[in-house]
């Protein structure tokens, strides 16, 4: 941050020196989770900020940029509402990165309209949450049937029929849980047995038991990312599930980059569904990982929150230079946003024109240790995915 | 007359401090550049950290699971809302009702019980419909939040804006009718017997006092002001998750009243002012490491505040004013 | 049937869990009669340091537990000579909010040293997989806690509450002046509870990291568990702790297993009830 406010310092005085107006300025509101369970989406958000800057310059449409950052604190909708409000009426800040969570994002969404703050959503999936009660919001993320169908479709495909499902007991596992069932019974599959894993949940050994009784060929889960996505893939290793064939597999969620070495071995040959491999085999896609890495180190791992960052960044430069010189529009902002379709990192994406969601690849990948590290390996791609 | 109706009398009046007190809340409105909005956070957790001190400080009850009676009142609110009830005044009010009712429950249950294993059973009570909001996605939106939900302009005239100037004072007059109502309710004999059973139990029911049923009295009191403070997050924000009945916020409301100071009614509100502008103040300093700070404020706090900062403060005032009343020769007479 | 002699020996395995991770708590309360939170953040540190000697230093599993229990043991008189020794007089309450706010601390500290993610190491090769035994598949992790906590437990309660260090422990803590009077060194004995609290708090957060992922809110996450048992034990009996931990551990795991529709919500209705009943716990014996 220092070097970018001597090198903004340096520049301000160069221009002013030569005759030029004082430099106008857009402030973007950065509220994400920087502390507690989810602190390490707010290292990402910093560690995509960082990277996008160096690379681009501090500057987008002849304005120069500023951060408002501020920590959410995890699905918090009190203290993000509060935030949104804050960044909004106070520091005025002309487009907002975040709040992260589905709660979040719905608290903040009345006053984003209303204010007319373009925003990007990151780190909340549940459908239906982008449109017509947001209109000034684009999803960088994903939506949960995004990763959900294409994987029920891939399991049948496979000949694995009988699919267990298991996801977390609360509002996304039930979302996640109602499209593969879904989908699953359009190809022709069959449920073989259904469980919720509460919130809180140290031990698994019951259900383990229980999937072992209703003798699947596969398992599906969703479980948010920590103890509970490290807890059911320890447990399917340890207690033989793993072992005795049936097959393991999940949205990316289980097996993201910034928590599979914390799961360790247990996690190879998990089949996923996800938007981001770091290993995804592209030009721009190389250069992302290996700059990313020398700028902010090899730890956390990038995970998909900082390559949505990184595209939300992208689309708000894009923006601004499509209104260079005249002063901030928001509406012509999000129109120019809505509609667009860019390269990022994960491969080819598109924001919905009608209502700001995403559209992009969906890649089953498998995890496996290459060169002594876990990562999940694309194995198939389900193209231009839509949100639905 | 005697002088103890005098001197409880002589309690019950409003000082100079306090009404300064209140013209100051009402005051920081027109500062400039003041965050208006955490202000109006401020005010309802004061609330809902007063409407603990009830229990904690005026009958030495420690619940550990009061977050439930915040959440059954904003999810109430939430309900009203939603289902075509948006007028706001009379929604907080009938939030208040079945929290009360559950309050009162809360107390039947609890009469008998003491100490840790209170707190055990607040708690498991506060997890149990946490776990049952959590889990009712269909009924409650789980942990998205209940959808749509309308409230209308304040007395048919003040929308709540983005700015949150209606929800400042909505939330500000809402706290002081509450306050008044809880200063005159705990100066009652009521409160004062809720007093007498926190220093000594036995000795209020050889004076006849019927302690174990006043418990629930209290219980429903304290779970209706709970419920208000919940109903104005709900009503100020829209918006209603199931955080708001989560075990997190059990534990900062009682943090907060500790640290402001229990037994005093305004303990709460300094506590939650307090506890609320430092954590504002250090997450935007050090948003990775700002629970540091709070946890060395806490232990800064029981170190050297034993009974809280607002009665240190005061016994350190009295302490002043007899000095300089001696230094001047004029003591009180012996 | 396999099935069901299966789940409840996972349940049993889960109890002892519950009970080395709580025991070191119990500890605290029986001997000192302090509601030290903290604990659960030397649990952590055990954790920690086993995670530390095992994956930088190359120590093996079984000689980093001593390592994990020394290490919270230390840190557990360090906290107790600056800090703790001036609130023995104090309220439970008191006691709780002082405990949390070095929780708090300690999980910004942990994240300061060792970052907020969680913390990767493997389990030697023969503790990991399943092993047959009697006809039925076991996990051999699991058939190593039972082990370890039943030796734990047989030690505990043999050692610390029918010894001649237990009762002047218990001694100093009735009355510290007559305790005193009689020649004990009450200082340097509270300082050896309270070391020994730690410890095993930390040997118990070390032997749970395998099931449970260890990151900076560890404590924060299995606090609310471990006061359960700890309470529904009966406060600070070591019986009562090791009774309600295969009691409630059995249970989840069963219900899990039979009722999955029921969710968390058992081990919480199961305490609330318990606490009404017996509010002194299952083996409390301040009644």
């Amino acid at each position: 941050m220092k070097q970018i406010a001597i090198a903004a310092a340096a520049l301000a005085a160069l221009l002013s020196a030569s005759g030029a107006r004082a430099q106008e300025s857009v402030k973007i509101g950065l509220l994400q989770s920087f502390s507690g369970i989810t602190s390490l989406s707010g290292q990402q958000t910093d560690g995509a900020v960082k990277l996008f800057m160096k690379q681009n310059g501090d500057t987008a449409g002849g304005k120069k940029i500023e951060f408002v950052r501020r920590d959410t604190t995890g699905p918090n909708p009190e203290v993000a509402r509060r935030l949104v409000q804050e960044v909004v009426t106070r520091e005025k800040v002309q487009l907002l990165i975040g709040p992260d969570f589905t709660p979040n994002t719905l608290a903040a969404a009345p006053i984003l309209m209303e204010a007319k703050v373009p925003s990007f959503v990151n780190g909340a999936a549940t459908t239906g949450i982008i449109g017509e009660k947001s209109s000034y919001s684009s999803r960088t993320f994903f939506a949960t049937p995004q990763l959900c169908r294409p994987l029920a479709e891939y399991a049948v495909k496979n000949n694995w029929k009988r699919v267990f499902v298991a996801v977390a007991d609360f509002a996304p596992g039930h979302d996640c849980e109602k499209y593969f069932v879904e989908a699953l019974a359009a190809a022709s599959g069959v449920l073989a047995g259904q469980l919720r894993v509460p919130l809180s949940n140290p031990e698994f050994s019951g259900y383990m038991q229980r999937i072992r009784d209703a003798k699947p060929d596969a398992l599906f889960i969703f479980m948010p990312l920590g103890e509970l996505s490290i807890g059911i893939l320890r447990a399917v290793s340890d207690s033989g599930l793993k072992g005795s064939g049936i097959k393991i597999m999940g949205t990316g969620d289980i097996t993201d980059e910034t928590y599979l070495d914390a799961v360790g071995d247990a996690a190879i040959g998990t089949i996923t569904s996800g938007i981001y491999s770091t290993r995804h085999e592209s030009e721009l896609n190389k250069k992302f990982v290996r700059e990313y890495t020398e700028l902010n180190g090899p730890s956390p791992r990038i995970g998909w929150t900082a390559v949505s960052i990184y595209d939300a960044m992208r689309l708000a430069y894009d923006g601004l230079n499509a209104q260079a010189g005249g002063k901030f529009d928001p509406d012509k902002f999000v129109s120019f946003v809505h509609g667009r379709s860019f390269e990022s990192p994960r491969g080819p994406v598109t924001i919905d024109k009608g209502n700001g969601d995403i559209t992009q690849n969906v890649y089953i990948r498998r995890t496996d240790k290459v060169d002594g590290v876990l990562q999940n390996v694309e194995i198939e791609t389900f193209k231009d995915v839509g949100f639905k | 007359m005697s002088a103890v109706p005098e001197w409880f009398a002589g309690k019950a009046r409003w000082s100079g401090f306090e009404i300064a007190f209140w013209c100051a809340l009402a005051g920081a409105y027109f500062l400039p550049n003041i965050d208006i909005a955490l202000l109006s956070q401020i005010f309802i957790w004061g609330l809902f950290a007063m409407s603990l001190d009830l229990l904690l400080g005026y009958r030495g009850i420690a619940s550990l699971g009061h977050a439930a009676f915040f959440g059954a009142g904003a999810y109430c609110a939430g309900f009203l809302g939603k289902y075509g009830w948006g007028e706001p005044v009379s929604g907080l009010l009938i939030s208040m009702l079945p929290a009360a009712a559950l309050g009162w429950l809360t107390g039947k249950l609890v009469q008998r019980v003491s100490g840790v294993a209170l707190l055990m059973v607040t708690l498991g009570l506060n997890l149990i419909l946490f776990d049952f909001v959590q889990r009712s996605t269909a009924l409650t939106g789980g942990d998205d939040g209940l959808q749509g939900i309308a409230v209308d302009p304040l007395l048919g005239l003040f929308r709540f804006d983005i700015f949150g100037r209606t929800a400042y004072w909505y939330s500000l007059g809402a706290l002081f009718a509450l306050f008044v109502f809880l200063r005159a309710f705990v100066h009652s004999p009521f409160g004062l017997a809720l007093t007498g059973s926190r220093e000594n139990a036995r000795r209020m029911i050889m004076l006849g006092s019927p302690v174990e049923g006043d418990i629930s009295i209290v219980f429903a009191v304290s779970a209706a002001a709970a419920a208000a403070a919940g109903a104005l997050l709900t009503q100020t924000t829209q918006f209603v998750s199931p955080a708001t009945l989560s075990f997190q916020r059990s534990a900062d409301v009682l943090v907060m009243l500790i640290i402001g100071g229990a037994g005093r009614l305004y303990g709460g509100l300094i506590g939650a002012l307090i506890f609320l502008v430092m954590k504002d103040w250090l997450a935007a300093l050090s948003p990775v490491y700002w629970y540091f700070w709070i946890g060395l404020l806490l232990v800064l706090v029981v170190s050297f505040f034993r009974k809280g900062v607002l009665p240190s403060l005061e016994t350190g005032m009295r302490g002043l004013i007899a000095r300089l009343g001696k230094a001047r020769g004029g003591g009180p007479p012996a | 049937m396999a099935a069901v002699l299966t789940v409840l020996f996972n349940g049993i395995a889960y109890g002892f869990l519950l009970f080395i991770m709580s025991v070191g708590l119990s500890v605290s309360l029986g001997m000192m009669n302090f509601v030290n939170l903290a604990q659960a953040s030397f649990s952590m540190l055990g954790g920690y340091a086993m995670v530390a000697a095992t994956q930088r230093f190359g120590v093996p599993f079984l000689a980093s537990l001593p390592i994990a229990f020394l290490a919270a043991a230390a840190a557990s008189v360090l906290i107790e000579r600056l800090v703790l020794r001036h609130f023995y007089d104090t309220d439970d309450l008191t006691q709780v909010l002082l405990t949390l706010g070095l929780v708090f601390m300690s999980i910004a500290a942990v994240t300061y040293f060792w970052g907020g993610s969680y913390q990767r190491f493997d389990l030697p090769a023969w503790l990991t997989g399943q092993q047959d035994v009697l006809g039925l598949t076991l996990e051999t992790y699991r058939i190593f806690l039972v082990l370890t906590g039943a030796l734990l437990a047989a030690l505990l309660i043999f050692g610390l509450e029918r010894t001649r260090f237990g009762a002047m422990v218990r001694a100093c803590v009735d009355n510290q002046r007559v305790a005193g009077a009689c020649g004990l060194n009450t200082q340097l004995i509270f300082a050896g509870a309270f070391a020994i609290g730690g410890g095993l708090a930390g040997l118990g957060g070390a032997l749970a990291a395998n099931l449970l992922g260890l990151d900076p809110n560890f404590p924060l996450r299995y606090l609310v568990y471990i006061l359960i048992i700890v309470s529904v034990g009966g406060m600070g009996t070591i019986s009562g702790t090791l009774a309600a931990g295969l009691a409630l551990g059995t249970a989840d795991v069963m219900g899990k297993y039979y009722f999955p529709q029921f969710g968390g919500v058992a081990i919480y209705a199961a305490t609330v009830a318990v606490m009404l009943w017996r509010p002194h716990g299952l083996m409390g014996r301040r009644a």
